[in-house]
């Protein structure tokens, strides 16, 4: 569907105008990017490049509050593991569309392994920026550490990132008319859903895993032999809270390309239930933990606190509101459940990498702000990127069959 | 049918070679081979001369440690130009006490069983090596070890793990490592690890009240190359005592057990939620069209 | 990690009794979340609601025909849920024209909102009495300088009268459903010809589909909603594509 002024341009200029610049010539399109996020990302982002630039070229210490003491710091705690669970949506999303048959989510799962994928590679990045040697990073296709769980999360992140990659390319393909890849690709989507289902438990659990050699190092309030199931289930949960808040802000962000047909309401109650029955079986699993590492005592002191913070309050809590929500059909009480439950998992992820790790030093680590403003860079590159997506690929919304009547 | 001399004798030889091979391969109950190499450190014997950290920088042309014994009035750790340092505390009746703080070279070691792409390595012959070349720079060697003994080149774009390397070369050659050999008051013992645990309990038992009763790394980390023996308490001489008494690569076997049953198990158990789905919605679906045209 | 032998009962004990009254909480929990009322689904759920007009012509609305329908209990329309309006009982073809069939027989036919919107106030040429047309045919031209485009009938038939209004006033166009009528048809094929044609739910999906393609259009980087800015004067097709706009409506029009 050419506009008129690209009838008479070359093909290829023709389809940078039209799929490149959404029908504008260069000058009005690039007028239309003047807006406030724009400007305020570009300022952020004219230091957080630069920061980049400047880790790889001077090491870690330049750039970093990382010590001896402190070997992961905040793109480890945050960039890597909070970005790996809060991409967990897509796995959630497509698992209870796909294999469970609960269709009406169908309109949530496409930005859902959107956000999922773009997390994933935001989360790589962050990855390279702390790896000490990244040219390294292929090294583990080659040697098989096969007695580390970080071999295991490297494999599953490779091939879950792949998956996504490939899940992708389904609305991309629309976007391009490229019907023969297409047409693979719906083919090929229960294969990739179970699949995504496979690495993401495999991964997601094997985060926790990491620290499981670790136990005099990681609080015994968060230290669990089945640490690996508590980061599995928060992966659901962080999926499904994540779903209902970006759903959320994308519906309002991108009015104008949203399917209006698609009752939002209904689907954000629906995953509200799904989250409440998933954070009471999660709370209750962190009690057990507790108890099973015998330290009850602990919950009397500082880091006590923070766990009851972490638990109670951004697990129990939100659990009950989406009961509450869900039940008397208050949507906006779902979706600030679900911005707790989102805020919930990032704390925990942030307590077992950073806070409640090395808890016992002497002296702490905290981050320096060249490495927020790194962290703030790559989750604002990751925004940038859903919303130029999103703008031009079906992905709210089923490409306009307008030929179709 | 008589055995003639020569026979007996080839047959001796080999049945002695095979008990020989046998006896190499045969393992303690840590896992060690009973050929492993290990250190026995009496820090009874320890003058605090600190021969040992000279010997060590020069054989791994690492800059000379600071001359001033001033160094010991604070407990010092390894750092990426020291593989080794000795600290020093003083005991209630005023006698100084030294230990020399290294890589503890564990038999399972826990930085070998994380490092993703084996940079960090057992080599058969007992030392913990550490190869630059493969090392993708993950730090979690450092996160593993429960001795907090890897330290990381933080300054460098290039940056490489540094640790006590057990004197691989030497060992290959036949050598003991730098710091046993320079060592002038026998505090230092290289030898057999299965040996000098016998050594070291056999001087607790032959002196009894003078030592501590317990020879650390024979258990710590499920048990290490470099043993301790001591009359005060390690952790005022800058040691750990909150090491885990098993191997550290034991704590995640169990998890890691999972992945192949979590491959083997999802796809049926998820294409049978897909089969049951689409059953309840062809139902669903022939339902309505009855219902439709009944 | 090793405890005290003895402790070890204490704690399996209350495991089990956690785990105990976790179950004994979960049947009432799960009860709960699932309870409430059921979806509240209202009446002609599935419709599209006309909303306001979004881009409203400057000079002040004549009395539109009364028949914008709201669906029983409808809520709080959304804003940009459709810019251009489609009154019950008119038929909309693909190249957005309308017919409705009236008490006498006859059809009437007519542009529909899109269509009088892209292209703005200015000319209409209508066909004879007496032409024949055919659905899907070039019918009428609208447009204004000195270029128009053509518009399809949406039935078969015979003229058998025209709107003189519609091709005297310029502004015939701000009432494309009622004053802006443009000819009435003698139908040949009324049955099969209304089967090939829009409405209700259907049309009016039509329609917003191409309100959202405009939109996209206009204000692609911005994640705020139009502002209420008037018609441009010569039409939006005018605005987003200057000289080029009657390419662009024919794309629409499929003409």
């Amino acid at each position: 569907m050419a506009s008129p002024a690209t009838a008479t341009l070359s093909p290829a200029r023709a389809f940078i105008r039209e799929k490149i610049f959404l029908g504008m010539d260069l000058k009005d399109y690039l007028k239309s990017n003047l807006t406030a996020f724009n400007i305020v990302s570009a300022i952020i982002l004219a230091v957080g490049i630069p920061l980049l630039v400047i880790r790889f070229a001077y090491g870690l210490g330049a750039t970093t509050n990382l010590s001896q003491t402190a070997p992961w710091g905040l793109w480890i705690g945050f960039d890597m593991m909070t970005g790996i669970v809060l991409a967990a949506g897509g796995f959630t999303i497509g698992a209870t569309v796909q294999l469970f048959g609960l269709h009406d989510y169908h309109a949530i799962e496409r930005p859902a392994i959107l956000t999922a994928f773009l997390g994933y590679v935001m989360a790589i990045i962050g990855l390279l920026a702390d790896l000490g040697r990244p040219w390294n990073i292929v090294m583990a296709i080659f040697n098989y550490g096969t007695a580390s769980a970080l071999f295991e999360v490297a494999w599953c992140v490779m091939c879950y990132s792949t998956v996504l990659f490939l899940e992708f390319t389904l609305p991309a393909s629309e976007w391009l008319g490229l019907k023969r890849w297409q047409a693979i690709m719906k083919k090929a989507l229960i294969a990739l859903t179970v699949l995504s289902v496979m690495f993401s438990t495999m991964h997601q659990s094997a985060l926790g895993s990491l620290f499981l050699l670790a136990p005099t190092k990681l609080h015994p309030l968060w230290y669990t032999p089945f640490i690996f199931i508590f980061f599995f289930i928060s992966a659901i949960v962080a999926g499904l809270c994540m779903v209902i808040v970006e759903g959320a802000l994308s519906h309002r962000a991108f009015q104008s390309l949203v399917d209006h047909h698609v009752d939002m309401d209904k689907l954000t109650i629906g995953l509200g239930k799904a989250a409440a029955i998933v954070m009471f079986a999660y709370f209750f699993l962190k009690v057990q933990g507790v108890i099973d590492g015998h330290a009850w005592g602990l919950l009397l002191t500082p880091y006590g606190a923070l766990f009851l913070v972490e638990v109670v309050g951004f697990v129990l809590v939100p659990s009950l509101l989406f009961a509450w929500g869900a039940r008397n059909r208050k949507v906006k009480v779902v979706r600030f459940a679900g911005a707790m439950g989102v805020l919930g998992i990032v704390l925990n992820r942030l307590n077992v990498s950073v806070i409640a790790f090395n808890w016992n030093q002497p002296v702490r680590y905290v981050p320096s702000w060249m490495e927020f403003v790194v962290s703030i860079s790559l989750c604002l590159i990751g925004v940038i990127a859903f919303r130029w997506v999103v703008y031009r690929m079906p992905i709210l919304r089923e490409q306009n069959a307008r030929a179709a009547h | 049918m008589t055995i003639g001399r020569r026979e007996f004798i080839r047959g001796a030889a080999v049945a002695a070679g095979c008990a020989g091979a046998t006896a190499a391969m045969a393992s303690t109950e840590s896992g060690a081979s009973v050929a492993a190499p290990g250190v026995l450190v009496d820090t009874t014997l320890c003058v605090g001369c600190r021969a040992c950290e000279a010997a060590c920088s020069e054989t791994n042309a690492l800059p000379a440690p600071p001359a001033d014994d001033k160094v010991f009035e604070q407990t010092r750790n390894t750092a990426q130009q020291a593989f080794t340092v000795v600290n020093r505390t003083v005991k209630a009746d005023g006698t100084a006490r030294y230990a020399k703080k290294q890589c503890m070279h564990c038999v399972s070691p826990g930085c070998a069983s994380a490092c993703p792409v084996r940079a960090m390595d057992k080599s058969p012959a007992g030392p913990v090596t550490y190869n630059a070349k493969k090392c993708m720079g993950c730090r979690y060697c450092m996160i593993a070890c429960p001795f907090d003994i890897p330290k990381y080149e933080y300054e460098s774009n290039t940056p490489r793990v540094r640790k006590c390397t057990f004197c691989a070369d030497r060992q290959a050659r036949g050598l003991s490592p730098a710091c046993t050999e320079v060592c002038p008051s026998g505090a230092l013992t290289f030898g057999k690890r299965s040996e000098l645990l016998e050594v070291a309990k056999t001087r607790i038992y032959t002196n009894p009240g003078k030592y501590v009763p317990h020879v650390y790394g024979e258990n710590e980390a499920g048990g290490t190359s470099w043993l301790y023996i001591t009359d005060v308490d390690l952790t005022k001489l800058g040691f750990r005592d909150d090491v885990p008494q098993k191997p550290i690569p034991e704590l995640v076997s169990g998890a890691l057990g999972a992945p192949p049953f979590v491959m083997t198990l999802w796809p049926p158990l998820l294409m049978g939620l897909f089969a049951f789905s689409k059953r309840r919605d062809e139902e669903k679906d022939e339902a309505g069209k009855e219902t439709r045209h009944g | 990690m090793s405890h005290d032998f003895l402790s070890i009962y204490f704690a399996k004990s209350l495991e089990y009794v956690v785990a105990v009254g976790y179950l004994l909480l979960f049947i009432p929990f799960w009860r709960y979340v699932q309870g409430g009322r059921p979806a509240e689904v209202p009446a002609g759920a599935d419709i599209r609601r006309p909303a306001e007009d979004f881009l409203r012509v400057r000079a002040p609305a004549t009395a539109r025909p009364a028949m914008a329908v709201r669906p029983a209990g409808a809520t709080a329309p959304r804003p940009t849920a459709g810019w251009f309006h489609l009154p019950a009982g008119y038929l909309l073809h693909p190249g957005h024209t309308w017919a409705r069939l009236d008490a006498d027989g006859l059809v009437s036919v007519g542009v529909d909102d899109f269509a009088a919107k892209l292209v703005g106030p200015g000319r209409v040429d209508l066909p004879a009495l007496g032409d024949r047309l055919a659905q899907g045919e070039p019918a009428a031209e609208i447009g204004h300088d000195d270029r128009t485009v053509p518009m399809l009938a949406p039935v078969d038939g015979t003229v058998v009268a025209v709107n003189a209004t519609a091709s005297e006033k310029p502004d015939a166009l701000e009432d494309p459903y009622g004053a802006g009528w443009l000819f009435k048809v003698k139908p040949s094929h009324l049955a099969a010809d209304f089967r090939q044609l829009l409405a209700d739910a259907p049309a009016r999906r039509f329609l917003e589909d191409a309100g959202e393609e405009i939109a996209m259009r206009l204000s692609p980087g911005l994640a705020t909603v139009l502002q209420d800015g008037g018609t441009p004067i010569h039409g939006i097709a005018q605005a987003l594509a200057g000289d080029d706009w009657d390419q662009l409506a024919r794309q629409y029009f499929l003409t």
